[in-house]
């Protein structure tokens, strides 16, 4: 028992910023409720703020690695952007005159383009900054500018639906309630055994395990997480398509960034390049790995914004790179490379979307949004700094 | 001024959570002498230098600090208050900006004004009087980018004086000048001396207290170990004090049978990758055989760390010459190419080149070697805690457990990471770029009986150094370098300190 306090302490103290991040969102979301009195935490609310971030915070899962590595990607809310014009110009205007009518292979086919159109941009992107040595944020910005020409070219000025049913449910579907449970259970199955696996590879190998009751705790604490989740998004749709798509991507991306020489071996460039490389990092390959992920979760989150909003338009994806960044930052991704997780850029992400969506419900008018939401990301990171001097 | 103590350390303790790092500390410095401080790494002495400096603020330690007849009381973070005072610090890692030139650095934050902006008149000539009165031979108009180190360190040391320092405080100062350049910073340091400004002089190296201080003052585990008049003491005497037990001899005696060849260069000329019109190796053969040390001698700038750089594949062009990896030629093209074919790099400087210091020792142990514990692009944490553990005992890192950042680490354990890194890989040839750089006494003793041990079980080893005695007491054989090219290899018979700086400044 002695142990598993220390072991708590420990942990706590290790991931001290994690906790504070939780718990500032947690604050924010009990604000919220009390100036709303109670509607913020409805199920209806809850159910929309969830399906609100998942578009920045699939830009947020790539744009954590680009900038652990000691990079930046100005270009991905633009290429987000581009992506979904694109896909909303072949369902509006070619599906039709040449596979007409096969819904399913038409939306396959819709998502596949979007992302190797997202891909392809960053393995260009990339190539020029880590093996031209062109500055990251140089070649992004260009970028940046280059796709918003892109999206005018071939939105012409003009709206573009994309709004055939089926594509529509990527981001606007929800599970059943019944197939909702199914997956919270799948789920949790797959943490048991993983936990499970986990422990017996360590007695293969000789080391001593985490106590059990450390390791109970753990799994019932995350259960209960899922099911609140599952059984409030039951009380108004079900469980969001969205979110569970973002849920696995990030599952997989923080594997990636953890437990992959990928990921170490960005960790390692943005602590210190010279020492990567001289322990023969190639430091150029890696780099644009990281970029052609980035491209990827950009095709995605592209995919995802046309159907979405079920168009595209000149303004798609304006300004999302800030927020991506905005997310990483406040979940705790240094600046300067070398430190960042996945899942911190998931909390900052949910507190962005958990602050515009409170102050649209109190009808605050946006232009007091922007300066609200300015401040809270400038003494977010106050603390973050705070915290670390004093701990 | 009735005192003859410019500084006055009375029964100063600094505890940080869970380490005494000061304990009750008293050092009397005189006015006007060379005082040493000396120590291994973690005795105390840079804690001492923060409070010095303001750092650690007065109220954040117990006891009380005398300067000039009154307490020194520096408050948070006024790093500039003792300035100030007329306290200097000439920091171990040079803080000047190099796209400025020596005059701006000098009078950084202090530039003399005219109405509208910096007097820049006043200010060249002002530099140009303390260089001259402290015979600093440097342009005040250079770019401190295009300065050697030495000179640097005058730059460092101009800026003090311009400031009125009283005490300039020199923190492990010779760690990466030239023997000439130390030549000439004592020189320096004797002409301080003769215009009253009082210096404390941090070393590892026990040859410069004797040539420059009138007085030394060992600390050990935080304490006061003696303070003595440099003439009482003899170099066995201040190193028993400062590990606390008698070592025998500073190198160990190794039973090392060099083998056959497996390593030959012959004629190497490579140019500076970024600028290929500067020829940076002009000429370098040699040959290793296996389980032998070469030791590599010569100056800064001789050209060492650009040949061990090049072999490692990491750093010039090469233009002619041939390498031989076990009599067949080899042409190699990166860091991981090298690995590959056995050659391993320990590089100078670990702080910049050796470790990725905000992680933690496992990973940094374990990142040149992924690929041993990778199975489908997974990494098996088993198995990596496993190997880097083994490794971590194997070299004795004192850590508390492996996931401690490097930071954390002193140096000498910092070393012993990188070391353990490159072990990992199985090399065949284990190239070391000044190993002990920067260590201190016990932690050097052990990384020599470590390069012993490798060496017997047939090892090849370069290992270049600044201390000629270093070289000398632990090569087989030591190749020479001056100006870019190899002036020769001496055999055991002909190791002597004079003949090896003759060849190292000869042209």
């Amino acid at each position: 028992m002695s142990e598993t306090i220390t072991y708590l302490k420990q942990q706590v103290r290790k991931n001290i910023q994690t906790y504070a991040i939780i718990l500032a969102m947690i604050v924010i979301w009990i604000l919220f409720s009390f100036l709303t009195e109670g509607r913020y935490i409805g199920a209806q609310n809850i159910s929309n703020l969830f399906r609100q971030m998942v578009i920045t915070s699939f830009l947020a899962i790539g744009m954590v690695l680009v900038m652990v590595t000691g990079n930046i990607d100005l270009s991905v809310g633009k290429l987000a952007g581009f992506v979904s014009v694109v896909v909303a110009q072949f369902q509006a205007n070619i599906w039709f005159h040449y596979i007409p009518n096969r819904e399913l292979l038409t939306t396959v086919f819709s998502v596949l383009i979007g992302i190797a159109v997202g891909t392809i941009f960053e393995v260009l992107q990339g190539y020029l900054i880590s093996y031209l040595h062109i500055p990251a944020f140089i070649v992004t910005l260009g970028g940046q500018w280059a796709l918003n020409g892109g999206i005018m070219i071939i939105t012409e000025g003009k709206t573009i639906p994309a709004n055939q049913p089926l594509f529509s449910v990527i981001a606007q579907g929800y599970l059943s309630p019944n197939i909702g449970w199914v997956f919270a259970g799948v789920v949790i199955l797959f943490m048991v055994f993983s936990t499970l696996q986990g422990r017996r590879n360590k007695i293969k190998y000789g080391f001593k395990p985490l106590p059990m009751l450390i390791e109970v705790l753990r799994l019932i604490a995350l259960a209960a997480l899922i099911v609140i989740y599952v059984a409030i998004v039951n009380n108004y749709n079900g469980v969001q398509i969205p979110v569970m798509l973002l849920a696995i991507t990030a599952v997989i991306m923080s594997y990636v960034s953890t437990n992959t020489p990928v990921g170490r071996y960005a960790y390692a460039i943005g602590g210190n390049r010279e020492a990567a490389r001289l322990s023969g990092v190639n430091i150029g390959k890696n780099v644009f790995n990281i970029f052609v992920l980035m491209g990827l979760m950009s095709g995605i989150s592209g995919v995802v914004l046309a159907s979405y909003v079920g168009y595209g338009t000149i303004a798609a994806g304006q300004g999302y790179e800030l927020d991506a960044i905005a997310s990483t930052v406040l979940g705790g991704t240094s600046t300067l490379g070398g430190i960042g997780t996945i899942f911190g850029a998931i909390i900052g992400s949910l507190i962005i979307a958990s602050l515009t969506s409170g102050l649209q419900m109190m009808n605050v008018p946006a232009a007091w949004q922007y300066v609200l939401k300015g401040i809270v990301l400038v003494v977010a990171v106050y603390a973050d700094v705070y915290l670390k001097k004093n701990r | 001024m009735s005192n003859d103590f410019i500084l006055d350390i009375r029964n100063v303790t600094k505890r940080f959570p869970g380490v005494v790092a000061l304990d009750d500390v008293s050092i009397k410095i005189k006015r006007g002498e060379i005082h040493g401080i000396c120590g291994e790494n973690g005795a105390g002495k840079s804690t001492l230098m923060m409070i010095l400096k303001g750092v650690h603020p007065w109220g954040s330690y117990e006891g009380q600090i005398f300067y000039d007849d009154h307490e020194l009381k520096l408050e948070d973070r006024s790093i500039r208050q003792a300035s100030e005072e007329g306290i200097a610090i000439v920091y171990q890692e040079l803080t000047l900006v190099p796209n400025m030139t020596v005059g701006e650095n000098v009078f950084l934050g202090r530039e003399p004004r005219t109405k509208t902006g910096i007097n820049w008149n006043k200010l060249y000539s002002d530099t140009q009087k303390i260089l001259d009165k402290y015979h600093l031979d440097i342009d005040a108009n250079a770019l401190v980018k295009n300065l050697g180190v030495g000179k640097m360190q005058m730059t460092e040391i101009a800026k003090a004086l311009s400031e009125n320092a009283k005490i300039l405080i020199l923190d492990e100062p010779t760690s990466a000048l030239s023997e000439e350049e130390i030549v000439h910073l004592m020189e320096i340091l004797k002409t301080l001396k003769s215009h009253g400004v009082t210096c404390i002089y941090i070393t590892h190296k026990l040859s410069e207290l004797f040539r420059i201080t009138d007085t030394v003052t060992v600390l050990r585990d935080g304490r006061v170990i003696t303070t003595q008049p440099i003439d009482k003491l003899t170099e066995d005497a201040l190193i028993s004090h400062m590990v606390g037990r008698k070592i025998k001899e500073r190198f160990p005696k190794g039973n090392r049978k060099p083998g056959k060849e497996i390593l030959r260069v012959e004629d190497l000329r490579a140019v500076d990758p970024d600028d290929n019109s500067r020829e940076v190796i002009k000429g370098a053969s040699f040959n290793l055989r296996e389980g032998e040390i070469l030791g590599i001698a010569g100056l800064m700038g001789s050209g060492r760390t650009e040949l061990v750089s090049t072999l490692f594949g990491e750093y010039g062009r090469i233009t002619s010459g041939k390498i031989y990896l076990d009599d067949q030629e080899v042409k190699i093209d990166s860091a991981n190419h090298s690995m590959r074919l056995g050659i391993s790099l320990v590089p100078e400087d670990r702080k910049k080149y050796g470790l990725v210091l905000i992680q933690d020792i496992q990973k940094n142990i374990s990142l040149a070697n992924l690929d041993k514990f990778s199975k489908w692009f997974k990494i098996d944490f088993n198995a990596e805690i496993k190997k880097t553990s083994e490794f971590a005992e194997k070299l004795e890192i004192k850590a508390p457990n492996l996931f401690v950042a490097c930071q954390t680490l002193s140096g000498g354990n910092q070393q012993k990471v990188v070391i353990a890194k490159w072990l990992m890989s199985e090399p065949r040839v284990l190239i070391m770029d000044d190993p002990t750089r920067g260590i201190d006494v016990g932690a050097k003793y052990e990384i020599y009986k470590l390069m012993n041990d490798l060496a017997e079980n047939g090892i090849a080893i370069i290992m270049i150094s600044s201390e000629l005695e270093e070289v000398i007491g632990m090569s087989d054989r030591i190749m020479v370098m001056s100006a870019g090219k190899s002036r020769g290899i001496l055999e055991p018979k002909d190791f002597d300190q004079e003949k090896i700086m003759a060849m190292a400044t000869g042209y």
